[in-house]
């Protein structure tokens, strides 16, 4: 079950996912999927960027769910702190 | 379920913290940003593009969206948004302060104007224009003063000028700072400062909830590194203010007089004030909440963030309790040291180690160009400690900063 799953979210990183934040030089790989929780982590333009929360939850999250109803939760394992080259930077308004 | 817009500028360090409140209470999120999002055209109903800028136009913007799916609420996260945020609200006809008194708020002229005409303590102010002449715009300027732009936030561009020599430098520092490509300021903020009278003595930030009209105070901080100039950069708060409580409730009146003044009603508020032997005199007074990762500093109830608090407060939900937690806490907002590339950061371990340190976060990344004050508006990182008393909190503080090593070529 998990396999299948894991390979049906691979195919939405690999046609949808990564084609859109490809944009913004950015990456998504699929770390694992355990109990319908899928664990990605960004890279590139993605990783750090100021608005990763937000392709993340209102973006991929929501493109996940949709495609596969069963995935509860997307969630990110990303190490923002060391991204060098994030897509946007922010800064203290 | 409710429905939620929230303006998330993609230079904003908030985004985490408000979609974690939003996922909490498990309303639907709409993200509207000023550039495009990678998703939007999967996502036309929770990603969208708007002009902060243009308050009418982002207004009419997401009146579209609403009508094909209402919305509950909007919230602005910082001082970028909140003027777009009212005129959304206004135009919706969601809970909100009204449009001009959040403009007013947005642009440190009319504020002043305001607050004076409501007998607000203030420094004495005057607008210069940039166009003028720094030596003639200098005559009748008392020293010192604080030259300030107009719209900009997070101490940026604002100078202590202790002469006229100073001041033309500072004049001229400003409006080269107003034509760089990241400050984005239009109207008389392009054109615009402002000169007002130094205050001296010790600062505090107050954070509140606006409700009904009637100031609430979540925090009191205090700002203990001392803010004298030439540059007026924020390092440390720490709360709860070590200040007599006679003097805090000072603060607390004052600053719902300002509130009063410009007519802010509703939401969050950031105001900032100098106190002396003359009492609390008003800096600034924002409709929005603290800036930066400060807000992790908060803790109210049982646990509830001040982004819960915030949203709870503009979808009209109930708000169990707006008291903070009893034990101290505090933030350094790490500053830059000189302008460079970022190449590195040794010490974290040896600095998350200091006893009351709950976190160290650095959010420059790795080759990151860093620009300090006055021109700069960003931070190394934040550093977030709890512990016994106050003092004790600011000791963590400034011990752990001290273990930090930032490489800048």
């Amino acid at each position: 079950m998990s396999d299948d799953l894991k390979a049906k979210v691979q195919d939405l990183i690999d046609t949808m996912i990564n084609p859109a934040v490809a944009g913004h030089g950015g990456f998504v790989e699929l770390i694992d999927v355990q109990d319908n929780r899928v664990y990605l982590q960004m890279g590139g333009g993605c990783q750090g960027c100021g608005a990763a929360d937000i392709t993340l939850k209102s973006g991929i999250e929501r493109l996940i769910k949709e495609e596969i109803p069963e995935v509860a939760e997307v969630l990110d394992t990303t190490d923002h702190s060391s991204g060098t080259n994030p897509y946007y930077t922010a800064g203290k308004a | 379920m409710d429905r939620l817009l929230l303006l998330l500028p993609t230079t904003t360090y908030r985004t985490e913290d408000f979609l974690d409140a939003a996922r909490t209470l498990g309303v639907d999120v709409v993200c509207a940003s000023e550039k495009p999002s990678t998703f939007e055209a999967h996502a036309p109903d929770h990603l969208l593009t708007i002009d902060f800028a243009d308050p009418d136009a982002a207004a009419a913007r997401v009146a579209e969206l609403a009508a094909r799916r209402p919305l509950s609420a909007v919230v602005g996260v910082d001082d970028l948004t909140s003027v777009a945020a009212a005129a959304i609200a206004e135009r919706l006809g969601l809970r909100s302060n009204a449009l001009a008194a959040v403009a007013a708020a947005r642009d440190k002229y009319q504020m002043r104007q305001c607050l004076a005409a409501g007998g607000v303590p203030i420094p004495r102010f005057r607008r210069i224009a940039l166009k003028d002449d720094p030596f003639l715009a200098a005559r009748g300027v008392a020293f010192p003063c604080v030259l300030k732009p107009l719209a900009l936030s997070a101490s940026r561009g604002v100078i202590r000028a202790n002469n006229v020599d100073q001041f033309i430098a500072a004049v001229r520092r400003i409006g080269a700072l107003l034509q760089r490509s990241d400050v984005e300021v239009g109207g008389d903020a392009a054109q615009f400062l402002l000169a007002e009278e130094y205050i001296p003595g010790v600062e505090v930030a107050l954070e509140g909830l606006l409700m009904g009209g009637t100031l609430h105070t979540l925090a009191l901080f205090d700002k203990p590194d001392p803010l004298e100039g030439p540059f007026f950069e924020e390092t440390l708060y720490v709360t709860p203010s070590r200040l007599p409580v006679a003097v805090q409730r000072a603060i607390e009146q004052v600053t719902a007089s300002a509130c009063a003044a410009l007519g802010l009603a509703e939401g969050p508020v950031h105001a900032e004030l100098r106190v002396n032997d003359g009492g609390p005199w008003v800096l600034e007074v924002a409709a929005r909440s603290i800036g930066g990762l400060c807000s992790r500093t908060l803790r109210f109830g049982t646990g509830m963030t001040l982004e819960e608090i915030i949203l709870r407060h503009a979808l009209g939900w109930p708000i169990a309790s707006l008291t903070r937690e009893r034990r101290p806490a505090g933030v350094m907002m790490i500053p830059i040291p000189r302008a460079g590339r970022l190449g590195g950061v040794r010490g974290l371990e040896a600095a998350e180690a200091v006893d009351g340190i709950e976190e160290v976060t650095i959010t420059a990344h790795v080759g990151q160009e860093l620009v300090p004050l006055p021109e700069g508006w960003q931070y190394l990182g934040f550093i977030f400690a709890r512990a016994d008393t106050p003092d004790a909190v600011e000791a963590a503080l400034r011990d752990a900063h001290a273990r930090l090593v930032f490489s800048i070529d």
